[in-house]
């Protein structure tokens, strides 16, 4: 069975972006419940991302903007994208309400979107945020009102005259029921319940009641002049949806592998409360069962969870904020980019030769502070000029404070430092690796032993995993 | 073992060639490092994928349409613009190389390739050409991927069987069991592998079964290794004569003939060119990017040629979109649909234009209309150049073709 702190760090591993030594120490002996709940209370209060100022000139908003500014728009857009990523980032490592980061982290590959605006994608994090804990309902709500989402599911297209598909395909599909439990008829037939859902020229929801479809819809087995809320109330009402979405929690949080009695039962709960987030979440987070070793460090961490880590753990900071993009780009999950309207499939997809490469090389770019060009393929809207070049050192140096990890570890006697540090870095089993490896000096730096040794520990595989 | 073998084993030999003991943990001795190819056929596949939607319009010219310069009328090229080829097609000024690969019979152009339904958003489109999805299916393996999971069952296959010149392995070269090599330099990949930290944890690997995820990570990492040793030594046994243009593109496709060159065991290699996403001021734009992509391949055509491997190697271009036909008000074009598809090798069975120029008569509003399935491509480069059963791969039965 786990240590105590395993636990404490397996809480805040999968709740959170992982903790601090000292923090660790200060709940150690803290019942487990109480954690918890104090997790819970840190994400009540919490802030927007207000970082990209609206950007559209009052006088423009009024006349109309024209396509050339439009396109000027969406190239500066870029640039923007990668401020909003540090951003985010950002809040992730240092916000107090870190299970709210971490819902709203979730929810953003659930709800998976991307357009080319990142003054819209800024909003829809706002939204995805403030109901990220409360009721899934509200949450899907909105999302469907949401500008980025319309825009990126061509519900802007979705007339009543020519109705367009796409969002009320997806939203079953991927955001709710789970293939299999619709059918193309309920496709077609929600769709035009959704005609008329549009975005403004101001960027904002509007309903354009001239385009919707008022007539009468057939939709899971009931008839009526359904609008687009009836059919979302529609689906929520139905369990599967409660399955669907309490599968992909415990997908994420819990193991890859579901125990489909314990999911079954979550789903249950899960439904009868209204679909309360908070309430879900908090079952999973006091069960013993959560707890069990085949969950704990059974996780390949993800691109932003594992560069999350880093800032917590060393303070990583990037003098070019481009070489965090591009590390996410190199590693293969950039904020704001999800591959497809799927979202990122994680688990073992997130390795190949290339990445689990510079996943494992990552403390020694970190421990050198230089030498991070990564020539990851350039976006496609972006001018290739931009791409980084082998000189432009600039770029690749990275900066990185061990002062707190040193002072963990430093007073802890000599033969029980290593295993101090192995239990605080790796959450799996360590029992197979071979110290002596790690104490070894193992590259020309002007760190001292202690921190070389930590790096070392943080190069190993099994730190990838949670 | 003839001689050349004997030279190049020697060369890998001294450069890494104590067997690993993370290679015997697999049961792999000395002479299964030297494996034949992986494919039967002995050719291989050089895949250049062109970022941004290239306005293939632009690149191959119906000179004597009108429709083309009514809706392109300053856009469309004419006189000085141009290199005709036959008496109704011309290829843009800026590709010379592949003019003269065209008049030399090396090039081989497919007009029309789409797929039905086209998305003209540069991730989705680009995902389903790598995926080799429908229009409407999302996978997350890769069609060059699913190549190396059919090859023997994927039992036999090494990330190094199929390279990609990048940071960054593409969603193609990711298979659902087996994965591709990507590196931008051998020296790069090599250098990483050095850090004595993983080299160590890949000395001592040993499969776990207590821990699959652990288990993974370190397999991945002992192949990784292996595919990083084998590809340094390969990468000291030949070095090109030719001077490539000074350029990313041109030192990639260098690396590309190099490793070729040394018999490296690997059937596709995989590169990309950006720059095609030409909404404003496009001449200009697509001039430097197509003067970019023809003389490296014009270079890397003939190095190969001078070293005897142009005949069994197959190059094919291809991007995520064409544009639409007309131009637009910022003298350029937006995304389009169908595209044409250039394909490289000394040996052609139908060298020339493949089929037909595209129709500009009747267009999908606005835009061209596709009559081959990019999958049909894929399937001819499966089944002919890479010898595994396409239906394997691609998940069902596409209709030859037969440009090889």
């Amino acid at each position: 069975m786990a240590s105590a702190q395993k636990k404490i760090q397996h809480l805040f591993l999968r709740a959170g972006f992982g903790e601090t030594p000292s923090r660790i120490n200060s709940l150690v002996n803290a019942p487990l419940s109480s954690v918890v709940d104090g997790l819970f209370a840190a994400s009540q209060e919490y802030k927007d991302i207000n970082y990209l100022p609206y950007p559209i000139p009052e006088n423009e908003e009024k006349n109309g903007v024209g396509a050339f500014k439009i396109l000027k728009m969406f190239l500066k857009s870029y640039g923007e994208m990668e401020e909003l990523n540090g951003e985010w980032l950002f809040k992730m490592t240092y916000t107090p309400a870190v299970l709210r980061e971490k819902m709203t982290f979730f929810w953003h590959n659930h709800f998976s979107t991307s357009t080319p605006l990142a003054y819209l994608m800024q909003v829809q994090n706002n939204t995805l945020r403030q109901y990220a804990m409360g009721k899934f309902g509200d949450l899907l709500h909105a999302v469907a009102k949401d500008p980025a989402m319309i825009l990126y599911l061509n519900n802007q297209q979705n007339k009543k005259a020519h109705p367009n598909e796409n969002f009320a395909r997806e939203v079953m599909e991927l955001f709710t029921l789970g293939v299999g439990n619709y059918t193309e008829k309920d496709i077609k037939e929600s769709a035009r319940a959704f005609t008329g859902w549009t975005v403004n020229a101001k960027g904002e929801y509007q309903f354009n009641d001239k385009q919707h479809d008022f007539d009468e819809k057939e939709f899971l087995g009931q008839k009526g002049n359904f609008t687009g809320e009836d059919i979302l109330n529609i689906i929520l009402a139905n369990k599967q949806t409660a399955v669907f979405i309490t599968t992909k929690i415990y997908k994420e949080f819990v193991n890859q592998n579901v125990n489909t009695e314990r999911v079954n039962e979550l789903a249950e709960g899960f439904f009868n409360s209204g679909y309360d987030i908070s309430a879900l979440m908090k079952t999973i987070f006091k069960s013993d069962w959560f707890y069990d070793d085949e969950n704990i460090g059974a996780k390949i961490c993800s691109p932003v969870e594992l560069l999350v880590r880093y800032k917590k753990l060393v303070n990583v900071d990037t003098s070019n904020k481009k070489t965090l993009v591009d590390l996410q780009k190199a590693l293969g999950q950039v904020l704001f980019f999800p591959p497809n309207v799927a979202g990122w499939k994680g688990g073992n997809t997130w390795i190949d030769s290339s990445s689990l490469l510079l996943r494992l090389s990552i403390p020694l770019y970190v421990i050198r502070g230089e030498g991070l060009i990564l020539k990851a393929k350039p976006h496609p809207e972006e001018n290739p000029e931009d791409a980084p070049k082998d000189d432009d050192s600039e770029r690749g140096k990275i900066t990185s404070d061990w002062t707190d990890l040193n002072n963990a570890f430093k007073d802890i006697p000599a033969d029980k430092q290593m295993q101090a540090m192995l239990d605080y870095f790796i959450q799996c089993d360590t029992s197979r690796i071979d110290r002596n490896l790690l104490k070894t000096s193992w590259t020309n730096s002007d760190k001292d032993n202690l921190t070389l040794s930590m790096a070392a520990i943080m190069s190993l595989p099994e730190f990838q995993l949670i | 073992m003839d001689r050349r073998d004997f030279i190049r084993n020697s060369a890998l030999a001294s450069a890494s060639m104590m067997v690993p003991s993370f290679l015997k943990a697999f049961g792999i001795g000395r002479n299964e490092l030297f494996m034949p190819a992986a494919n039967t056929t002995g050719k291989r596949l050089v895949v250049i994928q062109l970022s941004g939607g290239n306005d293939g319009l632009n690149c191959v010219v119906p000179f004597r349409n009108d429709l083309y310069y009514q809706a392109r009328p300053s856009l469309g090229l004419k006189d000085d613009d141009i290199i005709k080829i036959t008496d109704e097609v011309a290829l843009n000024s800026n590709l010379q190389g592949l003019a003269d690969l065209f008049n030399s019979g090396n090039l081989s152009i497919i007009n029309s390739v789409g797929y039905p339904n086209p998305n003209r958003s540069h991730f989705r489109s680009m995902d389903i050409w790598q995926s080799a999805s429908d229009e409407n299916q999302y996978l997350y393996s890769g069609w060059v991927g699913r190549y190396l999971d059919a090859t023997c069952n994927g039992t036999c296959a090494k990330p190094y069987n199929a390279i990609e010149i990048d940071d960054t392995l593409s969603l193609a070269l990711k298979g659902d069991t087996m994965k591709g090599l990507a590196f931008s330099r051998a020296s790069i990949l090599h250098n990483s592998s050095q850090n004595p930290i993983i080299r160590g944890v890949a000395n001592e690997y040993r499969p776990n079964n207590d821990h699959p995820e652990v288990e993974y990570l370190q397999k991945t990492l002992a192949e990784t290794m292996e595919s990083a040793d084998y590809i340094y030594a390969h990468s000291k046994t030949f070095k090109s004569q030719r001077t490539y243009p000074a350029n990313n593109f041109g030192n990639h496709l260098k690396t590309i003939a190099e490793l070729i060159c040394s018999d490296c065991n690997s059937s596709v290699y995989y590169l990309s060119l950006s720059g095609f996403d030409t909404h404003v001021l496009q001449k200009g734009q697509q001039k430097r990017a197509l003067k970019t992509l023809s003389d490296g391949l014009a270079a890397f055509c003939q190095d190969l040629k001078e070293n005897n491997k142009f005949d069994d190697t197959v190059v094919m271009t291809f991007s995520e979109f064409g544009r639409r036909v007309a131009q637009n008000a910022s003298g350029g074009t937006d995304h389009g649909t169908a595209n044409n598809i250039y394909v490289i090798s000394g040996k052609l069975a139908k060298p020339g234009l493949y089929n037909p120029m595209a129709d500009l008569q009747n267009l999908d509003e606005g835009d061209l209309i596709y009559n081959v399935d990019f999958r049909q491509v894929y399937a001819t480069m499966l089944d002919k150049v890479l010898g595994v059963d396409s239906q394997k791969v691609l998940g069902k039965k596409f209709e030859m073709m037969n440009f090889v």
